[in-house]
C-alpha cells in the first residue's frame, strides 16, 4: 500500500468512526486513527533476527459535557470500531466532570509535513542485510580486543488521522529510517562499548558506521583510575550533552505541569533561568526531524515554540486543554504514546510532551572547547542515572565509564568509572560554552557539544 | 463456530500453511488483552482508559533462522500474509545468520489455563474501581495535606491461544490489577514526594487484603511524604546498606538478571558469558528467576515459545550455575529449558526474559539483620533507575531511612546507590528469613523496545557492605 493510500484509508476510517459514533448518539468524539508499517532486522554476532507488521488500531475520546471516556482496539473491523465507541461512551457517562476540558479541536487546520522518503515502503530484508553490509564497511573484524559487533536496521512508514464530530479531519504521514552498529571490545581486563548511528525520516548513508564505533571503543581502551574528588569543568559531546539536557528541560517545559503546580518552573516565567547566550526552542516543524507533523495527535497544527530565549524562560508548552486551562493556546504539544518512552500511540490519550527540543548552535566546536580545558573531562557516552535526577530540587549524581581526562587543552587518557555529581539547575547557569555541531541524536533534545563548569568528579 | 474455535482455527491454518511452504518450525500466537487505567489526579480523573489488545503473530524457523510477523487483522487473508511474511524474512535472512539457534522437538503440550480469580474485574463497574482511588486518596489526605495527589488504577486480563507445528496449544487467561498512590508536598522551600502500590495477578479480592486495601496504600503514601519532609541526608560514601525486597529485586532484575538473559550471553554481549562455576558473589548469594512461586508475584505458567516455567537457579551460595534461556540458546548451550522466551504482545517476536527474580531467603531476623548492619542505610523503595550492560547500575532510593547502632532512626532524603553488581554480590553479608516478591499492572520491564512487559522481584531483606550512596 501506498503512502497515498495509507492517508486515504485512514481519514476515511476516522470518517467512517465519527458516522458510527453520530448513529450511536455519542454527543461529542474525537477519533485517533493509526497506521504504521515496520521492519526491524538485528545482527548479534552472526545471530539475524528479523521482524515486520502492521500496527493498526483505533483510540476514541467521548464527551458529554465535561465528562470523558476513552477505550482503544486494534484493527479496524467494523464491529471493533462500534463496540470501542460504546465502551469510550460508557466510560464518559461514569466518569466525573475534568474541569479543564473544553471540547475537542473544532476545525480542519494543518501545518507543514516532514520529508516523506518514498523508497523506504519499498526496502526489504535484503535491502536491509545489504546496509548492515554497508555499515561493517573498513571494519576489521579479525581485532583480537573485539568480543562482539552487532547492526540494527529499523524502517517504518504510515501515518495517523484526526476526526472530530465539531468537524476537524486531517492525517499526516512519516517514514523513518534508522541504522546502528554497537561493539565489545576488551583488552587487560578493560571492557568498553561503543556504537554509531544514524537516523532521521528518510535512508542515510551508513558506511563506515562499525569501523566509527570500533575506533571509539579502542580509544577508551586503557582506561585510568581518575583518583580523588575534585570539582571540574566538564565538555560533552553533542550527543552526550543531549541526553543529559533532556531531562531537566523536557519535564519543566511541561505545561500541564505548570497547570497542575507540579512544574518546579511553574513561577519562573520571564526569569533568567540560563545563562545569555542559551535559547531552547521546541521544532514541531523542522521537516528533518520526526517530529514535524502537519497535526498533533489531537488535531492541532505544530509550530516551532521558542521556551527558552537568551536565558529566559518564555513560555512552556500545551495540548489544548491544558493550554485552555492556563488561559492560552496549544502549541501543537499533544502527543500520544510516541517517541521517548512512549506506549502504543492509538492506546494513549494525548498528554503535553516535547516534539524537537533544539539548542541552539551558538560557537565553538569541540575540538576548540577541549583545547580551552587546563584540567577536565571529556564526556564520550551516555552516562548512568540520568533518570535518578530530583525533579524537585535538580540534585544529580550519575556514572560513566566513557570519560577522557583532559590537561592543557589535550585528551590525556581514558578513565575508569568515574561519578559526576551536581544540580541540574545550577548547571543551566554554570554553561561556560554552547558549541556549534549539534547533531540527531535520538533523544527528545537535541545539542551541540557543550561545556560546564561546577561538577564534582569522584572514583 | 464459537470465537474461540475461530482463533484456534486461524492459527492452525498457519502453521498448515508454514509447514506445506517448508519452515522447520513454526508458531502462531494470539492475545486478546483487556486493559484499563484510571488515574485521579488532585480529585480529577484524567484518564479513564479501556485498550482492546488483539492480534495474531507468527514466528517462523527456516533452516535454524527466525522470522517474524504480526497482524491485527483477524481474518484468513490477514493471518495468511503475516505466516507469509514471516516465512520471507526467516529465508530472506538465512544467508546471513550464522548463528543458528535451531532447536529439537519436544513433547507436545495441551493444557488449559485459567486462574480461580474470586472478583474478576470485568464483573465490576468503572465507578467501583474509581471509588478504590478516591478511598485511597481519602487516607492519604488523613495523614497529610498534600500539595498533589495521584491514584491510579490498572487491570489486565484476556485471553491467549498458541498452536506450534509440534502440536502444542495452548489456552491460558491472564490477569493482573494494580493500585499506584503518590503525592506531593510543597511549602516554604521543603519538597516531599513519595509513592505506595501493589499489584497482583489476582482479582480484586486482592485489595481486599489487610496490606493492600487501598486504605493502606493512600495511608502508607502519607506518610512516607509526611516522613519526606523532615528527612535528613543520607550518609554518603560507601555504606553497609540493608536493601528492601522491592529494592533488592530491582537491583537483582535489572543489573543482574539481564547479564544472565542468555541472547546477551551466545552473543558475546554479557560479562558473564562463559564463567558458569565461577564464585561471583558471597556464600549469602543465592538468585532464583521463577514462573510460579511460593511468594506471590508474577503467575507465569508458560512462556511464549509453549516451554512450562520452572524455577531456575541463576546463582547458588555465590556460584554461577546457569543463564535464562529460549528454546534457541538452550540448545545452543546444552542447557535445561528454562521457559524464559516471553514478548510483551502480539506485536513482538519472543526474547529472552525474565520471570520472578529474586534473592533467595537467608536466616536472620529483622532485628538481627539491622544488628549486623550497626550504621548504615536501609534502602526501601526506588524511583527510576538506570543500569549498563557492564553490571553498573544507579537508583534513586526514594525512601530509606537511617541505620544507627542497629536501630532504625530518621527517614533519609532521595539518594543514589550506585555500584557494580558483580563486585557488590561478594560483599553481600546474609539476608532475612522471609521473602515478599512484587509485580504489577504498572512499570515493568524493557528491552528490545518491548518496555513494560509485567515481571517479579523481590526477595528478603538483603545486607550488602560497600554501595555507594550518594546525594541525588
Amino acid at each position: 500500500m501506498s503512502l497515498d493510500q495509507v492517508r486515504e484509508k485512514i481519514l476515511g476510517i476516522s470518517d467512517q468512526t465519527l458516522k458510527y459514533a453520530k448513529d450511536l448518539n455519542i454527543p461529542s468524539t474525537e477519533v485517533f486513527v493509526y497506521n504504521l508499517s515496520s521492519t526491524n532486522l538485528t545482527d548479534n554476532k552472526g545471530k539475524v533476527d528479523s521482524r515486520d507488521g502492521l500496527s493498526l488500531g483505533v483510540g476514541v475520546r467521548a464527551a458529554i459535557g465535561k465528562q470523558i471516556g476513552f477505550a482503544s482496539t486494534t484493527g479496524f473491523d467494523e464491529e471493533s470500531l462500534k463496540s470501542t465507541l460504546s465502551l469510550a461512551h460508557s466510560i464518559a457517562k461514569t466518569s466525573p466532570e475534568n474541569p479543564m476540558f473544553q471540547g475537542f479541536v473544532a476545525e480542519t487546520k494543518t501545518s507543514k509535513e516532514g520529508i516523506l522518503d518514498l523508497e523506504i515502503p519499498h526496502l526489504d530484508a535484503k535491502d536491509m542485510i545489504e546496509h548492515c553490509n554497508l555499515m561493517g564497511q573498513g571494519f576489521d573484524n579479525s581485532d583480537t580486543r573485539l568480543i562482539s559487533v552487532s547492526y540494527e536496521v529499523n524502517i517504518s512508514w504510515g501515518g495517523y488521522a484526526l476526526g472530530t464530530s465539531e468537524g476537524c479531519l486531517a492525517s499526516s504521514l512519516i517514514t523513518t529510517y534508522g541504522a546502528s552498529s554497537f561493539v565489545v571490545v576488551t583488552e587487560a581486563g578493560d571492557r568498553k562499548t561503543a556504537a554509531d548511528f544514524v537516523l532521521g525520516r528518510e535512508i542515510k548513508p551508513v558506511e563506515g558506521l562499525t569501523a566509527n564505533a570500533m575506533k571509539h571503543g579502542l580509544e577508551s581502551l586503557g582506561s585510568k583510575a581518575f583518583g580523588g574528588s575534585e570539582v571540574l569543568p566538564t565538555v560533552w559531546k553533542s550527543r552526550e550533552a543531549a541526553p543529559f539536557l533532556t531531562f531537566p528541560f523536557v519535564s519543566v517545559l511541561s505545561g500541564s505541569g505548570y497547570v497542575e503546580k507540579r512544574n518546579p518552573w511553574k513561577d519562573k516565567l520571564g526569569e533568567k533561568v540560563c545563562v545569555d547566550e542559551f535559547t531552547l526552542i521546541d521544532e514541531g516543524q523542522n521537516p528533518e526531524y520526526e517530529a514535524c507533523r502537519s497535526i498533533d495527535t489531537e488535531g492541532t497544527p505544530k509550530q516551532t515554540t521558542t521556551a527558552i530565549e537568551n536565558g529566559v524562560l518564555k513560555t512552556f508548552v500545551f495540548d489544548k486543554m491544558h493550554g485552555e486551562a492556563a488561559e492560552l493556546q496549544s502549541t501543537g504539544n499533544a502527543t500520544r504514546g510516541m517517541g521517548f518512552g512512549g506506549g502504543i500511540p492509538f492506546e494513549s490519550l494525548p498528554t503535553v510532551g516535547p516534539n524537537q527540543v533544539l539548542v541552539k548552535n551558538v560557537g565553538k566546536n569541540l575540538d576548540e572547547q577541549i583545547a580551552e580545558i587546563d584540567k577536565g573531562i571529556l564526556i564520550t557516552g551516555t552516562p548512568i542515572g540520568l533518570f535518578t535526577a530530583n525533579p524537585v530540587t535538580g540534585d544529580f549524581s550519575i556514572t560513566t565509564n566513557d570519560a577522557f581526562l583532559i590537561e592543557k587543552g589535550e585528551i590525556v587518557n581514558p578513565l575508569k568509572s568515574i561519578s559526576i555529581a551536581g544540580n541540574n539547575y545550577k548547571t543551566l547557569k554554570n554553561i561556560v560554552t554552547i558549541g556549534s555541531d549539534r547533531e540527531a541524536s535520538g533523544w527528545p533534545l537535541d545539542a551541540p557539544s557543550m561545556t560546564f563548569k561546577g561538577h564534582t568528579i569522584s572514583d | 463456530m464459537s470465537q474461540s474455535d475461530f482463533i484456534l482455527d486461524l492459527l492452525h491454518k498457519s502453521v498448515d500453511q508454514g509447514e506445506k511452504l517448508g519452515v522447520d518450525f513454526i508458531e502462531a500466537r494470539y492475545d486478546d488483552l483487556q486493559l484499563t487505567t484510571i488515574a485521579l489526579i488532585n480529585d480529577i480523573v484524567k484518564q479513564s482508559s479501556a485498550f482492546q489488545r488483539k492480534g495474531i503473530g507468527v514466528m517462523a524457523y527456516f533452516n535454524g533462522t527466525p522470522g517474524y510477523s504480526y497482524t491485527p487483522e483477524l481474518n484468513l487473508e490477514g493471518v495468511k500474509n503475516a505466516t507469509k511474511r514471516a516465512i520471507k524474512l526467516a529465508k530472506s535472512t538465512d544467508e546471513r545468520n550464522v548463528m543458528k539457534l535451531d532447536f529439537e522437538s519436544i513433547p507436545a503440550v495441551k493444557e488449559k489455563i485459567v486462574l480461580d480469580v474470586k472478583k474478576h474485574p470485568k464483573n465490576f463497574e468503572f465507578s467501583e474501581k474509581l471509588d478504590m482511588l478516591k478511598r485511597g486518596v481519602s487516607s492519604m489526605k488523613e495523614v497529610l495535606e498534600p500539595t498533589s495527589t495521584t491514584g491510579m488504577y490498572g487491570e489486565m486480563y484476556g485471553e491467549k491461544f498458541l498452536v506450534n507445528s509440534e502440536g502444542t496449544e495452548i489456552y491460558w487467561a491472564p490477569v493482573m490489577v494494580d493500585i499506584r498512590m503518590g503525592s506531593v508536598f510543597i511549602s516554604d522551600g521543603q519538597q516531599a514526594t513519595s509513592f505506595s502500590g501493589h499489584g497482583a495477578s489476582k482479582g480484586l479480592e486482592f485489595f481486599n487484603e489487610k496490606e493492600t486495601t487501598p486504605e493502606q496504600t493512600g495511608s502508607d503514601a502519607g506518610k512516607y511524604c509526611k516522613e519526606q519532609i523532615d528527612a535528613v541526608a543520607a550518609p554518603t560514601g560507601k555504606q553497609t546498606t540493608l536493601v528492601s525486597p522491592q529494592m533488592g529485586g530491582v537491583v537483582v532484575h535489572e543489573s543482574f538478571g539481564h547479564l544472565s538473559e542468555a541472547d546477551f550471553v551466545v552473543t558475546g554481549q554479557s560479562p558473564i558469558a562463559d564463567r558458569v562455576g565461577e564464585q561471583l558473589g558471597s556464600e549469602h548469594v543465592t538468585l532464583i528467576d521463577e514462573g510460579v512461586t511460593p511468594y506471590g508475584g508474577l503467575y507465569l505458567p508458560y512462556d511464549d515459545q509453549g516451554v512450562k516455567t520452572g524455577r531456575t537457579v541463576l546463582v547458588e551460595k555465590g556460584i554461577l550455575k546457569g543463564y535464562l534461556h529460549n528454546r534457541g540458546t538452550a540448545q545452543k548451550m546444552n542447557a535445561e529449558l528454562t521457559g524464559n522466551s516471553r514478548a510483551i504482545n502480539f506485536m513482538f517476536n519472543p526474547i529472552v526474559r525474565m520471570k520472578n527474580t529474586y534473592f533467595e531467603k537467608g536466616d536472620l531476623s529483622m532485628e538481627e539483620a539491622l544488628e549486623q548492619v550497626g550504621n548504615g542505610v536501609y534502602a526501601v523503595d526506588m524511583s527510576g533507575g538506570q543500569v549498563g550492560l557492564d553490571g553498573n547500575f544507579m537508583f534513586n532510593c526514594s525512601r530509606g531511612y537511617l541505620i544507627e547502632n542497629g536501630q532504625i532512626t530518621k527517614p533519609l532524603k532521595n539518594h543514589a546507590l550506585s555500584g557494580n553488581i558483580l563486585e557488590l554480590l561478594k560483599y553481600v553479608q546474609g539476608a532475612t528469613k522471609d521473602i515478599t516478591i512484587r509485580t504489577g499492572y504498572f512499570g515493568g520491564c524493557g528491552k528490545g523496545g518491548q518496555g513494560g512487559l509485567a515481571v517479579g522481584f523481590g526477595g528478603p531483606n538483603v545486607i550488602m557492605d560497600q554501595v555507594l550512596v550518594g546525594g541525588a
